[in-house]
Parts: C-alpha cells; structure tokens; sequence
C-alpha cells in the first residue's frame, strides 16, 4: 500500500528525513514512532503530497506520488497533526465540501458525509459551528474527514494528541474498528499507543529508521528486563543477599515511605539467563537471609525500555562518530 | 482544474458567513452613497446637462478617483486572508493534500472573491434604478462602467491573491496589496503630471482613472481590457506557482 524508499528531506541546513525506507502492506495497522522532533510528520507531510522529497521515491497503492499526485492522493485519507479545519463551517457543511474536494460522486455525498460522521461519533454534531466545538471533537471532525471519500489507505499523524484517556480509548477503538478492511499508518510518540493499536512499529529518531517489526519482534531486541521486589528488611542486607546471585544486577534500591524496614528493590536480568529460574533463586536468596519478600514482580519488557534504548544508542553511536545502520542490522 | 468548484463554494460562504464581507459592503456602500448624493445635489443646482457628463457619466468617471479611492482598501481587504488564512491556521495541509491542483485552488478562491466583489457592487444598480425614475440612463454607459470595474477589480484582486499567498500575516498580506494597487493608482495620476513623452503614455496606458473616463462615455478600449486582463492573468499564473512552491519550502 506504501513503499518508501530511499526518501530524503532537507531543509537547506536540518536534515529532516535522511534515507528512509519501509513497507506498509495491505490491511496493515503500522504505528510509526519516534521522540518528538524525530521526523515523523515531515514523512507522513511526504506521503500525503503535502512536502515534496528532496530524494527518493514514494509509491501509494502503486501510484508515484511525482508522476501520478491526485491518483495517489485519491487512494488516501490523511488527518494532520493538529486537525486543522475551517472554524466558521458547520460540521456537516465542512464535511460536504471535503467530500466534493475529494470528488465523492453527488448521488453519494450526503451518504458518505452522514456514515463518515457516525464512524467518528460526531453525527449529533453535525450542525454545530466547528469553532464552538472541544479539542477531541474537532479530532473526530478531522478523522471524519479522512474517511469521507472510503479511501483504502489513512495516514494519521497523531491522531490522539490533546485527548483525554476517554477519548484516546475511543479513537484508538475506532482505528482498531477502521484497520479491519483497510491499510492505517498512524504517527505517535506515545508506545502504549503502538502496543494498544498496531501490529507493527517503524521507528524513527532524527530523521533515521532505527527499526521496524512487529511489537513481539520489537520486544525481543531488549537488552535486558526487570524484576522489582518488595521486602521487609530489618537487617539491611537484601542488597547483599541478591548481589551474589550470577546474572542479576541491581538497579536501584528505594526505601519505602513510612516504615524503615521496607524497601524496594529493581533488578536488571542480563540477556542469556533463564527469567523464571533466576526469579526463583532471586526469592530463594532473599528468604534464605530472613528477608520478608512481600511482592516479585517481572516487568514486562515495556515499548518504553525498548524505545529508549533504540533511540538512545542511536544517539550514543553518533556522539562517538560511528555511522551505524540500526536498520539494517 | 481538479478542486475549483469545492474551493469556489466553501470560499464564498465562508467570506458571507464571516463579518469580513458585511463589514466591507457597509462601509462601501456608505462611501458610494455620500459620493452618489453630492453628485446628485451638485447635479440639482443646475440648470442644463449636456449628454456627456450626467451624473451617472461623473460617477463612474469624471468623479471616478472617489470611487477607486474606495477600491484600493476594498479589493485588498477582501483578498488579505484567501491564503495567508490558511497557512497561519495549517488548514492548507488538508486543502492541499485532497486531490486538487494548484490552479484548481488558485482559480476556485479567486473566483470567489470576484463574486465576492461584484455581489458589494451590486446595490449600486439602485443608483441607475434612481436616475432612471427622473431621467433618461444611457444603458450603454452603464453597461460599460461596470465593465470597467469589473476590470479594475479583477486585476487588484489578482494582485491581492498573490500577495496573500506570499505571507502568512493577513495584516502583511493587506499592506503588500495596497502597496501596490496604490502604486498603481498613482503611476496614473502620472499623466496629469508628466511631461508628453514615453513614461507619460505608459501612465496614461495603465491609468485606472484613465480607464474610467473611457469606458463612463462608453468607449470600450480593448487595450484596456487586455492591460486588466494581462495583470489578471499574471497575478493568477504566479499564485499559482507560489502554491505549488510550497512543497519545496
């Protein structure tokens, strides 16, 4: 549905994109990640037609989006960053000339405007001037917006900035919903974001690809996952009693408020080592030295870790003047 | 062309229904009346009329510097937002991004203002309907005059769409325009100024006010109508282009 390569943006002296390439296939929900500032809008502004490449090429449901612009804008539906909209149209009004921009044939418009805003849930909107609408409705009007024309392909950049955790619910239900018969790529800083919509991640740090898979693929390039236990500790020596334990390091120590014999330990497991058998040895060591174990609990290897881990080595690797391709490796 | 009627239709309702075009309609219309009833009360006092210069002859020209004075903030003032709007407030990414081609969006958005334009002169038909009641109209006459303004107008708008698509800041967008339709304006009044010569001729060519005297006797000069025209057009082309450049910025 999507095939970018080799794409290139600059902006005279920023480098905005800098060579990348990535896939999106049919029917594909892919959430396209990065810090802020990584470069995710200007390639989403590429493949909607808003930004020209500086190099590379760019295909939308087979179409190049230099040689044949409106057939590839035709085949996609793209809500900005912020949901910009005309502030003294009426919803349904606004609707209705995207919907003659977007050359839905007449006979069908009042139909596809009406199902449009049923899908975003604004239809008991539909009269309201868009100005006197909140934050999250103008976001729905916007998203309504993007599947007006029934196009195969959304590109959402953003699409739950300045909403509440109601809201983020509801719109990442509606993507969900929309992924079931077609292609959604949608931008986020937010990883529980990815975790909750998608099925694949691309992402992208300083305008570079810096990996790209499935969130289980994603998981399992960490490095190394936690285990936080909480004791009761009346001699203090829970440190030393987990420290000789071989593929266990200890990440922090955090008294617990309120009663000095608790304590809250955070474990790092090293790669390689068998999870479940160390965590066995970890409450075997502790209990062993008297310590009271009140809770074990194994992180899951969160997106979070695993993105700042992607994004930080890369920025690691670059501050020592090595030129490293995450992507490829 | 993909896009021109979508752009066209959301473009005049949203001139009508914000207060721009009804703020700019009142104060035109106040102008044109206090112009139209001193001529009126100039032309009671007197006792003979030659068929030349009656009042409808004085309005759109003798008389004619009143009412481009009244054009040179209303053409500007109409076309200041028509792209600076959109690209302050970002909708021009949605604009941009639906199937539609610059000289689509370019073409629909003046088309609008011209509309626009014609719909704030409409009302002054009242002031052929008034003479008509008291005297005979020269129907020639007033189909020229508004032909001349209808030229005027579409070149200043034109000016003013470029200008508007040069800047974000509808205040910059204004300035710039009246910069130049005033330029304009005044490099006529350089006929009455210079000495005969090739720079008074080029005055007199692009002379607004000039333009006015003819077509209020009913002489269509169509090098006139080609000098609107050719402004008209390269004001448009060049939109055009600034729309499209806006992918490489």
């Amino acid at each position: 549905m999507i095939e970018v390569t080799d794409l290139t943006k600059d902006y005279g002296t920023v480098v905005a994109v800098q060579s990348v390439s990535f896939s999106v296939g049919k029917g594909e929900i892919v959430g396209f990640l990065g810090p802020n500032g990584a470069g995710k809008s200007t390639t989403l502004r590429i493949l909607s037609g808003f930004l020209g490449a500086t190099q590379g090429t760019v295909r939308i449901a087979g179409h190049d989006i230099v040689a044949a612009p409106l057939a590839a804008r035709r085949s996609l539906g793209y809500m900005p960053e912020s949901a910009p909209l005309y502030p003294e149209m009426r919803v349904s009004e606004y609707l209705l000339f995207r919907a003659r921009l977007k050359e839905v044939p007449r006979a069908k418009r009042t139909l596809a405007v009406s199902e449009a805003m049923q899908r975003a849930g604004v239809a008991h909107m539909a009269g309201t001037v868009i100005q006197h609408l909140s934050k999250g409705y103008r976001q729905r009007v916007a998203l309504a917006d993007a599947l007006v024309a029934n196009p195969p392909l959304l590109i959402l950049d953003e699409p739950t900035a300045g909403l509440d955790p109601n809201q983020i619910r509801e719109v990442r239900a509606l993507i969900k919903d929309l992924g079931q018969d077609r292609t959604v790529l949608l931008s986020t800083h937010i990883l529980s974001e990815v975790e909750a919509t998608c099925e694949r991640a691309i992402v992208i740090d300083r305008g570079k690809l810096v990996a790209e898979g499935t969130i289980d693929e994603l998981r399992a390039r960490q490095k190394a996952s936690t285990v936080s236990v909480r004791v009761r500790d009346p001699n203090a020596n829970a440190e030393a009693a987990v420290s000789g334990i071989p593929g266990v390091s200890l990440v922090s120590t955090r008294q617990d408020e309120g009663a000095t014999e608790r304590r809250t330990l955070t474990l790092a497991l090293d790669t390689g080592v068998d999870p479940d058998a160390t965590i066995e040895r970890i409450a075997a060591g502790l209990i062993n030295n008297g310590i009271g174990v009140h809770a074990l609990v194994p992180a899951k290897a969160s997106l979070e870790q695993i993105f700042s881990e992607l994004t930080q080595h890369e920025r690691e690797s670059e501050t020592h003047g090595e030129k490293k391709d995450e992507a490829s490796s | 062309m993909n896009g021109l009627i979508a752009v066209y239709r959301r473009e005049v309702l949203s001139l009508w229904v914000t207060p721009l075009a009804w703020v700019l309609v009142t104060v035109f219309l106040l102008l044109q009346g206090a112009i139209f009833y001193s001529i009126i009360a100039h032309f009671t006092n007197m006792a003979e009329v030659s068929a030349d210069s009656g009042p409808l002859q004085t309005y759109f020209g003798q008389e004619s510097i009143f009412l481009l004075m009244s054009l040179l903030l209303v053409c500007p003032a109409l076309s200041m937002r028509v792209f600076a709007e959109e690209r302050r407030s970002g909708t021009i990414e949605s604009l941009l991004t639906a199937p539609v081609t610059a000289a689509g969006v370019v073409l629909g958005k003046y088309a609008a203002l011209l509309t626009t334009y014609m719909l704030i002169w409409a009302p002054t038909l009242l002031y052929v309907v008034i003479l008509r009641k008291t005297g005979v109209v020269d129907w020639g006459v007033v189909g020229s005059s508004y032909l001349g303004l209808f030229g005027i107008g579409a070149a200043y708008l034109a000016i003013g769409t470029l200008m508007s698509a040069l800047t974000k800041s509808q205040l910059v967008a204004l300035l710039l325009t009246i910069f130049f339709v005033f330029g304009l304006f005044i490099l006529g009044v350089g006929e009455y100024i210079f000495e005969p010569g090739l720079f008074r001729d080029i005055c007199a060519h692009v002379s607004m006010m000039g333009q006015m005297e003819d077509f209020s006797r009913g002489i269509l000069d169509l090098r006139r109508i080609v000098f609107d025209g050719s402004v008209t057009a390269l004001g448009l082309f060049l939109t055009a282009r600034v729309v499209d450049s806006w992918r490489w910025g």
